[in-house]
């Protein structure tokens, strides 16, 4: 493997310890409270290319264990080269071998079904999924949500998703307990959509 | 220790993996003298300096099977010099044992030497005092092992001589 250009490299989190534990809480709750945006602390130096939120939350989940799939817009800036200094990540060119899938706004969206699953056994072994979009609102007509860690509805509206993205997400709800978990990204905010969420389409939309 | 690569070029300037491999030896007084001027500020760190093990494998004989020798401690880091924009050269240093000092003071030379201005005042103040000190640390340690020296053939020869006088 090459080694990074260390000319256009930034720094990581100010306090590495409190930096990544803040942004696991912030996943934590995203996951637990799923379609709920939550801003995500950016005490961190960023690449300039891709959302902030997604690239703190990336810097403090990625370790040298873990393989990192970036859609092309990422894979040409100087964002591999940032996360593989901070976290030692191993950067793949097939999304089907990566733990996590970063796609930038803008790039298509690889099919969830190509991403890891994890098996019966092991529904652990699947890939975690951030995927850059234009704006999440709860206030507007959308998505409605239903599933574990929401009482009873959650309204979320989405852009910037591919339009088959709820069919997709249909099919990878039903084949529970595999599957992949998605975290949105806006430059400040996550919501974050676990693989037992449902999505119903709004009956007024 | 001193070996071979460190000599400096007639000709040529030192190259980046020749001072790297200085810094990583040099002692902690000759950096803190030549850089005197550059380390009250504090660095734009990129990479803190950390500890951490490294396996050294070794080959019996140089030419043997690889074998792990046993870990050692190596303090890493990586910076940009206080004042620096974003894209100045980055200062990198990987030092033995557990002193974060020294791997700063190692990685803030190695950032300067890559600045053509102050590559040469720090050849002169810094990479030729280094190489002068591990000469002389080998230059100890080799008197200090010549002493302790046997000459193996002084007494086969002398052994020998006997026998060979009891048989005239």
């Amino acid at each position: 493997m090459n080694s990074p250009d260390l000319q256009n490299i930034v720094a990581g989190f100010d306090h590495e310890a409190f930096g990544s534990q803040a942004v696991f809480r912030v996943a934590l709750d995203a996951l637990s409270h799923p379609g709920r945006p939550l801003d995500m602390p950016l005490d961190t130096a960023l690449p300039r290319q891709g959302h902030c939120a997604a690239a703190a939350l990336l810097l403090g989940l990625l370790d040298a264990d873990t393989t990192l799939w970036l859609s092309p817009a990422l894979a040409s800036s100087d964002a591999p080269a940032w996360l593989r200094f901070h976290t030692g990540c191993l950067i793949v060119t097939d999304v089907g071998a990566a733990q996590f899938v970063w796609v930038a706004q803008g790039d298509d969206l690889p099919s969830l079904s190509r991403m890891q699953k994890g098996s019966d056994a092991y529904p652990d072994q699947s890939a975690t999924c951030v995927i850059e979009v234009n704006s999440l609102q709860t206030d507007a007509v959308g998505w409605r949500l239903q599933g574990p860690g929401i009482p009873a509805e959650r309204n979320l509206r989405v852009r910037g998703l591919p339009p088959d993205f709820a069919a997709q997400w249909a099919y990878n709800h039903a084949e529970f307990p595999r599957g992949v978990d998605v975290f949105l990204t806006t430059p400040t905010q996550i919501a974050g959509l676990p693989r037992t969420t449902r999505i119903l389409p709004d009956p007024e939309s | 220790m001193f070996h071979s690569f460190d000599n400096a070029g007639l000709k040529r300037p030192t190259s980046r993996p020749e001072w790297m491999a200085l810094l990583a030896r040099a002692p902690q007084d000759l950096l803190n003298d030549a850089l005197a001027a550059h380390s009250t500020a504090p660095p734009l760190w990129l990479r803190k300096p950390e500890t951490g093990l490294m396996m050294v494998q070794g080959r019996a004989g140089g030419t043997g099977e690889r074998f792990n020798l046993g870990e050692i401690t190596v303090t890493r880091c990586a910076l940009r010099l206080w004042g620096a924009d974003a894209h100045s050269p980055v200062g990198v240093a990987y030092v033995l044992g557990r002193n974060h000092r020294q791997a700063q003071l190692a990685a803030m030379a190695d950032a300067l030497l890559q600045d053509p201005v102050q590559h040469d005042v720090l050849e002169t103040q810094l990479l030729n005092p280094v190489r002068q000190r591990l000469q002389q640390t080998q230059a100890q340690r080799h008197d200090r092992a010549q002493t302790t020296k046997v000459d193996f053939l002084t007494v086969a020869r002398e052994a020998g001589g006997g026998v060979d006088g009891d048989d005239a």
